[in-house]
Parts: C-alpha cells; sequence; structure tokens
C-alpha cells in the first residue's frame, strides 16, 4: 500500500503546527521515519491512523484520501496501529483484550478470532501470561500485548509509533525481525528515535525535522551525509572542542571519543566509517 | 498501479491453514494470512461495534469489586432506614397485596441505590481518555458511535444488575413468603417500566457529565442532583421531584398502576385510589412541570427519559467530534 503525502500540514489548537508543508511517498515494504521529539513524527502516525484531520494538504494511502470520512474508514481496516503511548484496559486478560479489539476490527468469527489470537501471543511470546490481567503486565509485556493487537487483522498497513520502547534488547531484536518480515508485501512505517532499529530493518527513510521533510532516501545515502566526518580520538585530556562528541566510551587511562566534524578535531584523531547514527546526526547538525 | 494499492473490495471471509515453521527456522513465525475482516455497511458496522463494546464493558463492569460491595453498604442501609415498609411492604393489606409489595418495594430501591448507580458509572467513558486505550479503539474502524451506545448499554445493564436483583430478590422472597406469585410478574413489569427509562436517564447523565468535570466532583454533584430531584418533597423548596423531568419511578406507579399517595398526614405512603392524588402540588414550584398523573402522563415521561437520554449522547458524541481533532 502506497502512501502519498503531499503538502501536509497540521496546526494545533493554540496556533502550533506540527507538521509543514510536508511532501513525502511511502512505497510499500519497510519505511523508518526518524527526528528528534517535536519532529512530527506522532502527529504524521496519528493522521495516518485517521486519529487526526490534516489542516491542509492531501494523505492518500492505497488511493484513499484520509481527509474524508470514507478514506479514513477504508484505511482503518486495511490498518494495524501501534501507538506510542499504549494503552489498555488493566482488568482484561490479554486475551481478552485481544479480543475484544479484533471484534472492533470486524473479525467475527469466534473461531477465527481465537485461532489468530492464539498465533499473535504466541509470536509475541505472551501464551503463558495470556489469561492474565492486564494490570499486572510490565512495560515490555504491554509493549508485546500491542504489538500483538496491531496485527491481528492481517494489516496491509502497519503504522507503529516508538515499537520498541521500554523492550529489553531481546525483545527488540525479535520485534525488529518480525517488523522486516511482515513488510514483504505490506507498507510498515516505523516512527522511531532510535536509529538502530531503522538501520536494522529498513532500506528506505524519512528524517523529519521541526514538521519539515530534513531527508528522504534509502539509508545509504544519509549514511553518506556523514562521510569524511568521522573521527575517533583517544585522549586523556578533556573532549574536543571541535565537532559534536557523539560517543564517549573510557579506554585505559583516556577516553575515546567519536566526533563528527568537517576537519579532524585533533591530530591524532583518526577517520571512521560512518554510520547511519552519524549521518542523522550529521544532517541534524547541517541543519541547525 | 500496484495491485496492492487498489481500494480494497467486499470479500467473504476466508479460512487459511498456518503455515508450518521451517525446521530449525527462529521461533518468530510469519503470522497466518487470515482474511476475516468484512467489509459492512454502515449500519450494521455500528450495530457490530455496538455489541462488542456492550459484551466488554458489561463484562469489565460487572467483575469490579467496588460495584457490589458500595451496592451492599446502600443496600443495608435502605433496609436499616426503612425497616417497617420491609416487613410490612404490603401497606396492611390494601388493595391488590402483590402489587403494592413491589411497588413499595420498588420506591425503596429507588430512594438511594440509583445514586450509587450513577457513581459507578462516571468513570466509564472517560477513564478510556484516561488509560490512553482511546487511540487503539480510534484507530480501529468500529463506529465510534456504535461504540458509544455499546458503552452506554453496557455500562448501565452491568450497574443495574445489583439494584434488579435487589428489586427481584425482595419480589421473590415476598412471593414464596406469601404465596403470592403475581408479585413476579408486577416485579418485571415495573422494573421494565419504572425502573429502566429513570435509570437509562440517569446513566447517560452519570456517564457523559464528566465530560465537563472530573469524576470525582460530579459523583457529589450527582448524589447532590438525585437528593434534590428524587428524594426533596416538592412542598419543602423547589425541586425537579415528582415531576415528569425526575427520574423516580413515581409517574408510572401513579399513572399507569393507579397508585395515589396519601395527602396528609403522611404523603410519602403508597396507597391505592381513592386516598389522595399525584401532582400537582398547590404552590411547589416550578408546578407546570407536575401534571396529573395518569397513563399518558406516565408514558409521556418514560419518553422524557428516554429522550433525555439520547439527547445527553448525542451531546457526547458531538463533544468528542469536537475534540478529536
Amino acid at each position: 500500500m502506497r502512501i502519498e503525502i503531499s503538502r501536509l500540514t497540521k496546526t494545533y489548537r493554540g496556533g502550533v503546527r506540527a507538521l509543514d508543508g510536508l511532501d513525502l511517498d511511502v512505497p510499500t515494504g519497510m519505511y523508518g521515519l526518524l527526528g528528534s521529539n517535536g519532529a512530527g513524527k506522532t502527529t504524521l502516525m496519528r493522521i495516518l491512523a485517521g486519529l487526526l484531520r490534516p489542516t491542509s494538504g492531501t494523505v492518500r494511502a492505497g488511493g484513499h484520501d484520509l481527509a474524508t470520512s470514507g478514506g479514513r474508514l477504508a484505511v482503518q481496516r486495511t490498518l494495524g496501529y501501534l501507538p506510542q503511548d499504549l494503552g489498555v484496559y488493566p482488568d482484561l486478560t490479554a486475551r481478552r483484550f485481544l479480543d475484544y479489539i479484533a471484534l472492533l476490527k470486524g473479525m467475527d468469527s469466534r473461531t477465527a478470532r481465537r485461532r489468530r489470537i492464539g498465533e499473535l501471543l504466541d509470536v509475541v511470546a505472551l501464551t503463558e501470561d495470556a489469561d492474565r490481567r492486564l494490570k499486572g503486565f510490565s512495560g515490555g509485556m504491554l509493549r508485546r500485548v500491542g504489538i500483538a493487537q496491531a496485527l491481528l487483522a492481517d494489516p496491509r498497513l502497519l503504522v507503529v509509533d516508538e515499537p520498541t520502547t521500554g523492550l529489553d534488547p531481546e525483545e527488540r531484536i525479535r520485534f525488529r525481525i518480525l517488523l522486516s518480515r511482515l513488510a514483504g508485501d505490506r507498507t510498515v512505517l516505523l516512527s522511531t528515535h532510535i536509529v538502530e532499529d531503522v538501520a536494522q530493518t529498513c532500506r528506505f527513510l524519512a528524517v523529519l525535522a521541526r514538521g519539515r521533510l530534513a531527508f528522504t532516501g534509502d539509508v545509504g545515502a544519509l549514511v553518506s551525509r556523514a562521510d569524511h566526518r568521522v573521527w575517533t580520538l583517544t585522549t586523556a585530556g578533556p573532549a574536543p572542542a571541535t565537532g559534536r562528541v557523539v560517543a564517549a566510551v573510557p579506554e585505559g587511562t583516556g577516553t575515546r571519543y567519536r566526533v563528527i566534524a568537517p576537519a579532524a578535531p585533533g591530530p591524532a584523531a583518526l577517520p571512521a566509517e560512518p554510520t547511519l547514527e552519524d549521518g542523522y546526526l550529521a544532517l541534524m547538525e547541517d541543519g541547525r | 498501479m500496484n495491485p496492492n494499492d487498489a481500494p480494497p473490495r467486499a470479500r467473504r471471509p476466508r479460512a487459511t491453514r498456518p503455515r508450518p515453521a521451517a525446521p530449525g527456522g527462529p521461533r518468530i513465525a510469519r503470522p497466518t494470512v487470515v482474511h476475516p475482516v468484512r467489509r459492512p455497511r454502515a449500519t450494521s458496522r455500528r450495530r457490530e461495534s455496538m455489541i462488542a463494546t456492550f459484551r466488554y464493558e458489561f463484562h469489565m463492569q460487572i467483575r469490579r469489586p467496588a460495584l457490589w460491595i458500595v451496592y451492599g453498604l446502600a443496600y443495608a442501609a435502605t433496609v436499616a432506614g426503612f425497616l417497617p415498609l420491609y416487613l410490612n411492604p404490603n401497606l396492611g393489606q390494601l388493595g391488590d397485596a402483590p402489587k403494592t409489595a413491589v411497588v413499595v418495594s420498588t420506591s425503596l430501591i429507588m430512594s438511594l441505590l440509583p445514586m450509587v448507580y450513577g457513581c459507578l458509572i462516571t468513570d466509564r467513558l472517560v477513564r478510556d481518555r484516561w488509560l490512553g486505550v482511546g487511540e487503539i479503539l480510534n484507530a480501529t474502524p468500529a463506529g465510534r458511535t456504535g461504540r458509544l451506545i455499546g458503552k452506554y448499554l453496557g455500562v448501565c445493564a452491568a450497574t443495574a444488575v445489583p439494584l434488579a436483583l435487589v428489586h427481584t430478590g425482595r419480589a421473590v422472597v415476598y412471593a414464596i413468603t406469601e404465596g403470592e406469585p403475581a408479585a413476579l410478574g408486577w416485579a418485571g413489569a415495573i422494573l421494565v417500566l419504572a425502573v429502566v427509562p429513570g435509570l437509562l436517564m440517569a446513566g447517560a447523565l452519570a456517564l457523559t457529565g464528566p465530560l465537563l468535570m472530573s469524576s470525582v466532583p460530579f459523583q457529589m454533584l450527582f448524589v447532590a442532583y438525585w437528593f434534590w430531584g428524587s428524594v426533596v418533597p416538592a412542598s419543602v423548596m423547589p425541586t425537579l421531584s415528582d415531576s415528569v423531568l425526575s427520574p423516580g419511578a413515581e409517574y408510572v406507579v401513579f399513572g399507569l398502576l393507579g397508585y395515589e399517595p396519601v395527602p396528609e398526614p403522611a404523603p410519602h405512603l403508597i396507597v391505592p385510589p381513592g386516598h389522595g392524588r399525584y401532582p400537582p402540588w398547590p404552590d411547589a414550584p416550578p408546578d407546570f412541570l407536575r401534571p396529573e398523573a395518569g397513563p399518558a402522563v406516565a408514558w409521556l415521561w418514560i419518553g422524557v427519559m428516554l429522550g433525555f437520554a439520547a439527547l445527553l449522547l448525542l451531546l457526547a458524541r458531538l463533544h468528542a467530534i469536537r475534540t478529536e481533532s
């Protein structure tokens, strides 16, 4: 399902402009959305989920115009949505909560619902806790319930907002693999500020900054934004004064710094291979 | 155009077999491709989301411990406060004894328990926002109007269960001890005609009121409203008591069942026809809201209760639309 966004603007009451003339084309497959807090990612996700209406501009998903109620409904029928702040009914068990959401998604057949819920509980490794009330679940377990509900009706469009927040490293890896597998003939829009999640799952991505599109393209193109600008410098003295320090690892009596700077931050600095995070930070530096 | 981009067409639910897991592969299997989601029409969609929401709201409310504890305490207080009437519910065999017993029992139940009923409902709509669950629910294709109605009916039905049990239980005890099975029939008829309309109105008010203020102050306001609008006699102060806007059961009791209150010296007692008349009370403002009881006015009262409930739900829906974006 292709998503076409044209000159999308969203202004909240009080005049806060979350999206400002955004143009973006999201193809079928896995697509990453990066940006700092307040960049407009969640607003965009909520518009795609049919929860918010644009102030102006158009958003089309699978040919459906999200500005119309019919278009929103058509998209919601094929949507799996995992919001950033996931809420559940604490007095329901995981199985019953999923059953409720499945009913609301139009899965009327009890047999199909039970089978699907059983599968998804297994996928998110919650089978043993399926009949426990959600109020006793940890943050990571709730996140997994959220992932399961998003996958209930075999969505063609999966919108996941900060999905790995609260997951431990193993769960994060498990979830990233799951998303990648799902992305075959679906569109999976992964919004996150964890660059590693995008690096491990997406070929294409966009970066938002202050409601505008700062970058769109493949992962390699964003990485190349940091070409010849990443350095490592090991020193016992203070941190380099030039450039942006992105990592500091104690090493022996000194500290090994990783720095993004247009030129070597010191005579002992060595060029380093850029990562996606370096590319993202270089882009953000350029935008300042 | 990519076939995946085409607008979805209606198709039948189709069961598919799960794919066998790849030997030695990761445990995260691709979920089975199922297409159980139908493409219903708007009315059908509204009905289905209403039924689903009804089921789950009923389930969550009926399993709430506070529901049973608070009702239990309130019922004990009611019995203790009106013990003589509990011991002699047929008022000395006046008129149709089983009917009188059920009417008296109803009037006792409707004095205090609806306050508990309302207070237990006040958090149900706004808690979707507190819990943050509204985002997931609103992203489903389920109609929001259907969900609102389903929540309203499910919550009201579950919250009314203890009240209905008390009402019916009293009739069962009476039927057994007095050998009057007709009390059961009267209990059912009075529950449907005299109790349910008032509860539906009170339920809609309790559900939607907290959209305008926080839940706890609204609970206090609801209790004050119930005393002012149903318990305080019209002769004491300007009140909605005994008017067509009062959710109390009097208009049906007096208008459809032919009961009348004793005007003096005990106007709170209910006795068969010939002992007095129901409103208007002279000099009890607003008297224009207290037409004389009769079948037509009893039906009017039922209509007013249901109409108010519908109006409150409509306002809640409009409030949601206004705040959605």
